[in-house]
């Protein structure tokens, strides 16, 4: 697992400073199709698939790219929410409700099972038995 | 204490429910709105829904509410990626050469790249100004695509026809320049 981390944070690294088309195909939507640029041929995919080819020929790094699309389209343009300002609710909003579902189900199970825990009848001596007990013992004493 | 505690998370977990339920009837409803295009084929004459966006050629900014009730309009919904609305704006920008001194011509680039939307014009001979509907918001109140989409706007700021068929150009431009 730290083998992977260590091996992607390069290749993040790479695809921030030099994104292939490929790659920001599938993180644009196309604005007509409701898909990924990936998935569409489409004459409006197609142009933004060709200003995408024309921003990494001139250099240009995924953020500056994305900013460009954004400035034009809207944030509707990138198929997942940025991760920062507003946007990292889109990202934590979903997290945060698994883990209060985890905890309230959590709860909520310890307490029924708490609740429904069977409770040993309390057995006691009758008095008979009782009786008998105390003179055994008494004839000890 | 636990059972007020109780009642209330339930009445949150309700309030939640209700809310998404809420969410999902008004994203439905809204869904088959196809907002003024509708309005029309419904036999209505609605008003034409005020914008303010950037010019295209990156002079400022232009709002619509400044020409409504003032002159009759024709707007042009097109884009430099769309193919037919190359013929849809030349027969515009042929017709403003006739109407332009009564009717103001305004196109609205809408889901495109303003450099290549820009080019387009300079390409195809465009000359009546444009805005830019980066996001295609504007377009979506109109009807959303497919575009070219051609509105005919009264001198009273009512929508009176959707551009169907060729030959409507004429008529319609007629209909709109004698109110």
């Amino acid at each position: 697992m730290l083998v992977a981390a260590l091996v992607a944070v390069p290749v993040a690294g790479a695809s921030e400073k030099h994104p292939t088309l490929s790659e920001l195909e599938g993180d644009v939507m196309c604005p007509v199709c409701g898909t990924t640029l990936d998935q569409s041929n489409s004459p409006a995919a197609e142009q933004i698939k060709r200003l995408i080819a024309r921003r990494i020929a001139a250099g240009d790094t995924r953020t500056e790219i994305e900013n460009t699309l954004v400035a034009e389209y809207g944030d509707a343009i990138l198929a997942a929410p940025r991760k920062k300002g507003f946007g990292l609710l889109a990202w934590w909003l979903p997290i945060a409700g698994i883990v209060t579902a985890a905890v309230v189900v959590g709860a909520g199970a310890w307490r029924w099972s708490r609740a429904h825990e069977p409770e040993l009848p309390d057995p006691g001596l009758d008095r008979a038995l009782e009786r008998r007990l105390d003179d055994e013992l008494a004839r000890f004493d | 204490m636990a059972r007020s505690a109780r009642l209330t998370a339930q009445a949150i977990a309700v309030a939640v429910v209700v809310g998404l339920l809420a969410l999902l009837v008004w994203r439905v409803a809204h869904d088959g709105n196809k907002g003024i295009s509708q309005a029309l084929a419904s036999g209505g004459h609605p008003s034409a829904p005020t914008f303010d966006l950037a010019r295209l050629d990156g002079h400022g900014r232009f709002d619509l509410a400044s020409l409504l009730g003032k002159r009759p309009i024709v707007l042009d919904f097109w884009a430099s990626w769309c193919v037919p609305c190359i013929h849809e704006s030349k027969r515009l920008e042929a017709a403003r050469r006739v109407y332009g001194d009564r009717v103001s011509f305004l196109g609205v680039d809408t889901k495109d790249f303003s450099g290549d939307a820009r080019r387009w014009q300079r390409t195809h001979g465009i000359t009546y100004p444009s805005v830019h509907d980066g996001n295609g918001a504007v377009l979506a109140k109109w009807g959303g695509t497919p575009i070219p989409r051609i509105f005919f706007v009264d001198r009273r700021g009512k929508v009176v026809a959707e551009l169907e068929a060729e030959e409507d150009l004429p008529r319609y431009l007629r209909l709109i320049a004698a109110s």
